[in-house]
């Protein structure tokens, strides 16, 4: 096992994903797809961004299939996600982000209280 | 567990949306007052034309002063689509009483983002946003001045054309 996998710890995770953040890299890791994808923070805001954004209620009446397809950047797998996955990582994002925020709470007001 | 979070963000992400939305404003507003320099370059108001563009270039300034503190604060600022604006007028008052309009709607923008920055306590971006209250103080005092003359004057021929003469001195002096 690499370093790398070692220093992660889940930040939030649904019955099927999660997420997690290497401190040594200070990347995130969606746990989502077969392969986990590797992202930057601004990625990971950009990714909620763009999942808070599809109109579901649009893609529900539309006539086409119920997918949407997320593009993230070169470096990523573009993501195909159904209706269900869409819900799914939204509560992922969602959950993740308060849990980060919780973290800086976390470090303001003890680590860098008492350090 | 680091705070990535803050690390690498200074700001808030609501802060950073709000921010964004702003960007788009003055993007729009800058896109209006072109729109009021071109409709009053057709009429033959040579002066109320470079006062527009004057007022779209300001705006532009405004919306790049956002943009580079988004990314100065290592947040993504979005760079907006911009949709239609006005292009047709009554008249002349017509194009000033939208301009007034558009200053009101921006000066509620930037006090909501500064009671944002309260609610947040994120005292950087509330300072950063002192400058653009001051300014609005200005910009409103200018189209609400401007909106005036035609009140003075009238809005017959001659006082069309003496409006021409004046506007391009219409300035806030501040509280001197």
């Amino acid at each position: 096992m690499s370093p790398k996998v070692i220093s992660q710890s889940i930040v939030f995770e649904t019955p099927s994903t999660s997420v997690s953040q290497c401190d040594r890299s200070e990347k995130f890791f969606l746990h989502f797809l077969s392969q986990p994808i590797e992202l930057k923070l601004c990625e990971l805001i950009g990714l909620k961004r763009k999942i808070e954004n599809i109109d579901l209620t649009a893609l529900v009446s539309s006539q086409g299939p119920d997918i949407e397809v997320l593009y993230l950047s070169h470096q990523h797998p573009v993501l195909v996600l159904s209706i269900y996955e869409i819900l799914e990582l939204s509560e992922l994002l969602t959950g993740t982000f308060t849990m980060l925020e919780l973290n800086s709470v976390i470090h303001k007001f003890i680590y860098r209280k008492f350090s | 567990m680091k705070d990535i979070l803050r690390r690498h963000q200074v700001l808030k992400l609501e802060i950073v949306d709000v921010i964004n939305k702003q960007i788009k404003m003055e993007a729009h507003s800058s896109s209006a007052y072109l729109a009021m320099a071109g409709w009053c370059d057709l009429q033959g108001y040579d002066n109320c034309a470079d006062f527009f563009f004057k007022q779209s270039e300001e705006e532009r300034k405004h919306q790049l002063k956002f943009f580079h503190y988004l990314t100065d604060m290592g947040a993504q600022a979005i760079a907006p689509a911009i949709g239609d604006c006005q292009h047709d007028f009554e008249n002349l008052r017509d194009v000033f009483e939208t301009a007034l309009d558009i200053e009101i709607s921006v000066t509620d923008a930037i006090h909501d983002i500064v009671s944002l920055c309260r609610k947040h306590t994120d005292i950087a971006t509330e300072e950063f946003m002192k400058w653009f209250v001051q300014e609005q103080i200005e910009e409103e005092y200018v189209a609400r001045r401007a909106l005036e003359l035609f009140d003075v004057l009238g809005e017959d021929k001659i006082a069309l054309g003496m409006i021409e003469e004046k506007i391009l001195s219409v300035s806030y002096d501040g509280a001197e």
